[in-house]
């Protein structure tokens, strides 16, 4: 463990007190929201649209609809202003908004039976059909462009996760939250949390085997 | 043994946030076990590559699609919202009233039409013509259109003589007889008298005439030999002689 000894360490201090602050600041702006003040209310959108859509893209692999069911999350927190309660943080209130659209968009898709060209067979545990992705063995070009094939190839494999494998892997792994607003988020305990990570993690390292 | 050992070195290198250094029976177990060592190293790449994907961010005209939306929600559907937002005790009463308004509508509309139409009273039949009083009271009863006594008489006592009860009224009928027994008798106006004089058979007990009311029914009057005026007949000295001379 790191002990701070110097000033320039404590200036650059785990942001332990600011996110308390950016807490109690997203309250008082909704707070403020509630009263009528759309300055507020765009704050808090500019301070999180950019994870929400992240996020949503991330689980649904389609930009426009994202960006589509992003703005609806902030819709909703819009209209239940009044009856927002403090008693989480409204990182996690967001997110559990955003969370259900994406999984209701994902289970719409899947009733609607969108079949892949490229192919996909069906596991024996019964997840989600999976697409057949095979590596891009070409000698390396650039480093730039491995990387991005790589970020798509990764990209494809966590669309083909089943839903409830996709959201706490991108929560941990991409968004780095921790394993206990993961649980507050998916509603769900914080071992429930831990297992699902586990399992999607394996399917991934079977599905990226020639990028690891 | 050693399985159920990696298995547990493995969850604990899962829950490890990335970049954290794990424990020290970790550390001595990975030095010792290739199988995990790879396994820990295959994950922490993986995790790194998820972790590389980073943000995705929103188009530059978010916030002004977003501002429009709500502003149409507010606009548009501000009605439908506070509809929405009625509570639902005030909603069922609401649906309620539309309900009964709808089941009083359809019962006024059945009742329209099964109205039935006017009916005409079953005790009296259809007078002659139609400038026939219909009151009970009896009165003169003109016959225009074709009087009696230019019909045939057919004084027989083989005309058929039926007898005939009652019948249910029938409306516009062409030709109909007042079946009254306190009605008076008829009376002929005086263009008529002239040809309500027929010779009468003073031989005949009685005159017999008999009148179709054009449905096929026919009534047969019967008329003691009674002259009026007639000096024929009082003066063969019938013994069927008129009683007196009214």
């Amino acid at each position: 463990m790191n002990t701070l000894t110097t000033i320039d360490e404590l200036a650059f201090a785990p942001p332990l007190q600011q996110e308390v602050e950016d807490t109690t600041s997203d309250h008082a702006l909704l707070e403020a929201t509630r009263t009528g003040d759309q300055d507020a209310f765009a704050e808090l959108v500019s301070r999180y649209r950019n994870q929400i859509t992240s996020y949503i893209y991330r689980m649904t692999s389609d930009y426009d609809g994202a960006v589509d069911l992003a703005q609806e999350t902030f819709v909703r927190v819009y209209r239940a202003r009044d009856r927002y309660q403090r008693s989480y943080a409204f990182s996690t209130y967001i997110y559990r908004i955003a969370t259900n659209l994406a999984i209701s968009e994902l289970r719409k898709r899947k009733r609607r039976k969108l079949v892949s060209l490229t192919g996909f067979f069906q596991p024996s545990d019964g997840a989600e059909p999976q697409e057949l992705n095979p590596p891009d063995c070409r000698p390396l070009q650039d480093s730039e462009l491995v990387d991005a094939e790589r970020r798509n190839a990764v990209q494809r494999a966590i669309s083909t996760l089943p839903e409830k494998y996709r959201a706490p892997l991108i929560l941990r792994d991409v968004d780095g939250r921790s394993y206990d607003e993961i649980a507050t988020i998916l509603e769900t305990s914080e071992g429930t949390v831990k297992s699902r990570i586990s399992r999607a993690r394996g399917f991934l390292r079977e599905k990226m085997r020639a990028y690891l | 043994m050693k399985e159920t050992k990696c298995e547990a070195i493995r969850c604990e290198l899962d829950e490890l946030t990335l970049g954290d250094e794990c424990s020290v029976a970790a550390t001595q177990h990975l030095q010792q076990c290739g199988e995990c060592r790879e396994f820990h190293q295959k994950q922490t790449r993986l995790r790194q590559i998820i972790g590389g994907l980073g943000t995705v961010e929103a188009p530059p005209d978010f916030d002004f699609r977003l501002r429009a939306r709500l502003a149409n929600e507010s606009n548009a559907a501000g009605f439908h919202l506070r509809v929405l937002q009625w509570p639902f005790a005030t909603k069922g009463v609401a649906v309620a009233a539309m309900l009964v308004l709808f089941v009083a509508g359809v019962v006024l509309v059945r009742r329209n039409m099964v109205t039935p139409p006017p009916s005409v009273p079953s005790d009296s039949q259809v007078a002659v013509s139609d400038q026939q009083p219909t009151g009970p009271a009896p009165g003169p009863i003109e016959v225009k259109e074709q009087p009696l006594v230019q019909r045939p008489a057919v004084a027989s006592n083989d005309a058929p003589r039926r007898i005939r009860s009652e019948r249910p009224v029938q409306p516009k009928r062409p030709m109909a007889v007042l079946e009254r027994a306190n009605e008076g008798a008829t009376l002929f106006s005086d263009s008529q008298r002239q040809a309500a004089i027929f010779p009468v058979d003073a031989s005949l007990q009685s005159l017999r005439v008999s009148f179709d009311d054009g449905h096929g029914n026919a009534r047969t009057i019967s008329v003691p030999t009674i002259s009026f005026g007639s000096q024929r007949a009082v003066a063969t000295g019938n013994q069927f002689a008129p009683k007196g001379v009214w």
